[in-house]
């Protein structure tokens, strides 16, 4: 005679499942709490929660499928069973670069559906005549926001993202950084407006220009009166690409070889000369906050030398202290090669009365992204399980000690991808220390790397030409190299 | 196991320096060696004295040339123990493999060959302007010309273990002094074969030319003393950006940098190749032998192959059994001249294998081994990692037009290798006008003259020795003194 089995205990599932559809309001929105979980519960969760989403994605995303059954991988029994599934970042400008440049936005199309649960190629792109209309229309007509980069080599990488995502992305930049650790948010941190001051674009498909759409819905609550952009237009994907074409042109000598649409090349002088006009009205739309807002609560996402430039300005003329205390500044690194003032910090927290200026670790791959603590370390939410990756061998790094590797990534929260990602950024972590500023959220050190910075050894001369001897002319010719 | 901790000697105008070692290497898992701290010798590296050059005017070109030959017959492999510790050190800084170097060192002697050197000097200076004034009437006045052997650094590459051999040669016919900086992948062999010059001749003009040295690219407490125009008039820097640039400052009136850029190199293909059976195995092997000898570490490997074959399916079929026959070739090689890499690089491992999850429009044959790769490409588009391609890893490429392919020659573009003959022509001739430098029969990329002559589109042997001209007036040269003095016409 059959018995029955026992039930399953599926309490980690559910818990899962929460935090994989939205972990900011499992957890009311409370900081402290999402930083203080134990490891041992986090690790469960996130296990559960690899198991659950590769059983749900292998049929939906059809590069992870391909993968997984190369790999023949079902089920995962530990977090670093996951590593062999990780897709490189490089998948995502995989596709043959002529078909841009032809403007063949339906195999386009066909290409980025194998990377997202969502069907893109159900859209018909047929009048598509550039790469802003084909992402505008799948924006449109899809759950998709695709987020486009381009590198240094000048191809255009496509993230097939969702609304969803960047919603999610920007709610964790206003839970973390809102917020004091070690306190109980405040009313005001999570149902309040709060003025976003962007001095970048209103728009685009690249994250400087999508981020201040978002940081509307989010910190502005979707109040116009509380959004504040200094272009008042979208970053056009169009003109980066042609910029990033024009440069790699530049540095293999041709500067007739850039292979994009005629119609792109002719909006040359537009980029330019909006490239030149750009930061002094930068400038000035920052110095026209710091009047308007004065006293205000603000969140402003920047880069770092901008700050300083208007902060420098202000306390030359007597100004300090203008915004509110509790405002939030979010510096970012800026171009390569240019140095940040010895300074920097001292004078933007002056001038804008803040204690701090944050900066945070991330990427358009992934939605999470990393607050800097008090203790200068970046500290991972607890639904990314973070790999180390031997940077020889590919294989995970123990998950103990003192360890650095290649960053590489399980996002749970993904919801358009798989999210599981090799980065190409080499990271520190300790995996047993328990970081000062008292959160138990693991933590990578400040330092951070290139894959390609690290390689290459010492004064190696060789005859054969490579990416980095070429990148580096690149940064030489385009004024950006020492 | 070595009980000795490996040594890059400073080899100093005669003598041997070993003391003084500090630690050098090490950074991303290289091996470490020892070489004597370079600022304890920094004097010893330069020449005195410009007037020091006239013991090499002592010497005939066939003196030198004996000189070069008799080092040649003592740097074979199994008398010469400097050369068998330089080997066994070698073998874990250099890029390519044991067997691979083995074949190197061995035939180190045949560069040192009389009459190879003696053709190789002629076809690019002509031995009578080394040897003396060459002299002919001009504009009422007799003009001559010599070349005069300069005082010279060369930051050599350690790609592979000949280029510093190659260095010393075109040095010494010249009549240079030579200052050769080693890099940190080739530390070794340089200083072996000068150590055999200070046994063999310790005051021969040609040795008391020669330092050898290595300091840490970049040093700027040394390079700021030594890269002055008191002490060298020309700088030969091999490689890319980074190690140029520690140069670049240092250039001014009195120094003249000789660049050797980075490069790569690419092969073009008929439609022919895909004819027959027969024809698919001979440009397969063609195509091996032109990116898999010396495992693609040079920058004549060959990277990106491509064949104007169309790209209808039928044809993109027929590519990939090209590709397979490619394949077969690469594996086929002999192992002193292609072996499966010492080490695949990881970051090309992780391209590739991504790329086999796009099999829409690639096909990936082998590379599940780390031996080595061919990628075919079923669109006219390279694999976007196609600056990556590295390790007996090669990309083909089907395309309609010949102007597809001269799209992508360009400045960086070394060798180009040409099948079948039909080609020729055309292929040369726009392809040196898209920046391409030096063309070949596919197949013998690595299998022709030798480095005889212009390299990576300039003479760097003209380029190394000072042209010196003397001019004496006719008997109608008018003087600019005198009745007639006015109408002198005086024309640069």
């Amino acid at each position: 005679m059959a018995t029955t089995a026992p039930p399953r205990d599926n309490t980690v599932e559910r818990e899962a499942e929460r935090w994989m559809n939205d972990p900011y309001e499992h957890f009311g929105y409370h900081n402290t709490r999402i930083h203080s979980l134990p490891r041992e519960e986090v690790e469960a969760v996130q296990l559960a929660a690899m198991n659950l989403r590769l059983e749900e994605r292998r049929q939906q995303v059809q590069m992870l499928a391909k993968l997984a059954d190369a790999q023949g991988i079902d089920r995962v029994g530990r977090l670093d069973d996951l590593a062999p599934l990780l897709l490189p970042h490089d998948i995502y400008k995989s596709y043959p670069t002529s078909l841009l440049a032809k403007q063949q936005f339906a195999k386009l199309n066909t290409w980025l559906t194998k990377l997202t649960r969502y069907s893109p190629e159900e859209v018909d792109v047929s009048e598509c005549d550039s790469i802003d209309s084909w992402l505008t229309k799948l924006r449109d007509e899809t759950p998709l926001d695709v987020g486009a980069s381009s590198g240094s080599s000048g191809t255009c990488s496509f993230y097939p993202k969702s609304k969803r995502d960047y919603f999610l992305s920007m709610m964790g930049m206003r839970v973390q950084l809102a917020q004091k650790f070690g306190e109980d948010p405040k009313p005001g941190d999570i149902e309040d407006k709060i003025h976003a001051i962007i001095p970048l674009y209103k728009d685009g498909h690249a994250s400087m220009g999508a981020f201040g759409k978002y940081s509307c819905e989010v910190f502005a609550k979707g109040d116009p009166a509380y959004w504040h952009y200094c272009f008042d237009f979208k970053l056009s994907q169009d003109l980066m690409w042609l910029a990033a074409r024009l440069r790699a042109a530049a540095a293999k000598g041709d500067v007739s070889k850039v292979d994009v649409p005629p119609s792109l090349l002719a909006r040359r002088g537009e980029w330019e000369a909006a490239q030149q006009a750009m930061p002094d009205q930068q400038l000035a739309f920052v110095n026209r906050m710091v009047k308007e807002l004065a006293g205000e609560r603000v969140f402003v996402m920047s880069t770092s030398n901008l700050l300083y430039a208007v902060a420098k300005r202000g306390l030359e003329e007597g100004i300090s202290g203008v915004f509110a205390p509790d405002s939030v500044f979010m510096g970012g690194g800026g171009a390569k090669g240019v140095p940040l003032p010895d300074d920097l910090e001292e004078v933007v927290c002056k001038f804008f009365n803040t204690d701090r200026m944050i900066s945070s670790y991330g990427m358009t791959e992934m939605n999470s992204f990393s607050v800097q603590c008090e203790h200068d370390r970046y500290h991972v939410l607890p639904w990314v399980t973070i790999f180390l990756l031997d940077l020889e061998t590919g294989q995970p790094l123990p998950r103990s000690g003192k360890q650095n590797g290649r960053a590489s990534f399980f996002d749970m929260t993904a919801d358009s991808c798989w999210g599981g990602l090799v980065t190409g950024d080499v990271i520190t972590v300790d995996w047993d220390h328990r970081c000062e500023c008292g959160r138990s959220s693991l933590a990578i050190d400040k330092k951070i790397n290139r894959v390609s910075e690290i390689q290459g050894g010492d004064d190696k001369i060789t005859c054969a030409a490579t990416p980095g001897a070429q990148a580096e002319a690149m940064d030489f010719l385009t004024g950006l190299g020492g | 196991m070595m009980a000795k901790r490996p040594i890059s000697y400073a080899v100093l105008r005669g003598k041997v320096v070993e003391t003084d070692l500090i630690e050098f290497g090490g950074r991303g898992g290289d091996i470490t060696f020892l070489a004597p701290d370079p600022h304890k010798i920094a004097d010893q590296i330069p020449l005195a004295s410009p007037r020091l050059m006239e013991d090499m005017y002592d010497l005939s070109i066939d003196q030198i040339l004996d000189y070069l030959a008799e080092l040649g017959t003592r740097l074979e492999l199994r008398n010469n123990a400097y050369l068998q510790e330089a080997l066994e050190y070698s073998y874990d800084t250099a890029p390519s493999t044991k067997p691979i170097m083995d074949g190197f060192y061995h035939d180190l002697p045949f560069m040192f060959d009389k009459e190879r050197i003696r053709r190789m000097v002629d076809f690019n200076i002509g031995i009578d302007h080394l040897e003396g004034w060459v002299e002919q009437q001009l504009n009422g006045c007799t003009v001559g010309i010599r070349a005069y052997g300069s005082r010279q650094l060369h930051i050599v590459a350690g790609n592979g273990p000949v280029l510093g051999a190659l260095t010393i040669i075109r040095g010494a016919v010249t009549r240079g002094d030579m200052i050769v900086k080693v890099p940190s992948n080739d530390p070794f062999t340089t200083g072996a074969i000068a150590r055999t010059m200070v046994d063999m001749a310790p005051d021969h003009p040609v040795t008391r030319h020669l330092a050898v040295a290595y300091w840490r690219g970049g040093d700027e407490a040394l390079e700021s003393k030594l890269y002055q125009p008191h002490n060298i008039e020309k700088i030969c820097a091999w490689g890319g950006f980074a190690s140029v640039k520690h140069v670049t400052k240092y250039i001014q009136p009195g120094i003249e940098l000789i660049s050797l850029d980075p490069k790569r190199s690419a092969s073009i293909v008929g439609p022919e190749a895909l004819e027959s059976e027969e024809a698919m195995v001979d440009v397969g092997r063609r195509i091996a032998a032109d990116f898999a000898t010396g495992n693609q570490v040079a920058c004549s490997a060959s990277r990106l192959v491509y064949v104007m074959c169309g790209t209808d399916d039928e044809a993109v079929e027929k590519l990939k059994q090209l590709g397979r026959k490619t394949y077969e070739a690469m594996l086929a090689l002999p192992d002193v001249i292609s072996t499966k890499p010492k080490r695949y690089d990881p970051d090309l491992k992780r391209q590739v294998d991504a790329l086999r999850l796009s099999d829409d429009w690639y096909t990936v044959i082998g590379g599940q081994d780390n031996e080595g790769a061919v990628l075919v490409s079923h669109t006219s588009d390279r694999v976007e990692f196609w600056e990556y391609l590295a390790d007996r890893t090669i990309n083909i490429i089907p395309v309609d037009t010949l102007e597809e392919v001269l799209d992508v020659v360009d400045a960086y573009t070394q060798t180009v290798g040409i099948w079948p003959e039909n080609l020729w022509d055309v292929v040369r001739h726009k392809g040196a006008l898209h920046g391409g430098q030096r063309f070949v029969e596919l197949g013998y990329g690595f299998n022709g003259a030798g480095l005889v002559g212009p390299q990576d589109g300039i003479e760097p042997m003209r380029r190394i020795v000072k042209w010196i001209v003397s001019e004496k007036p006719g008997p109608e040269k008018v003087p600019l003194w005198g009745d007639s003095a006015k109408d002198v016409k005086m024309l640069a």
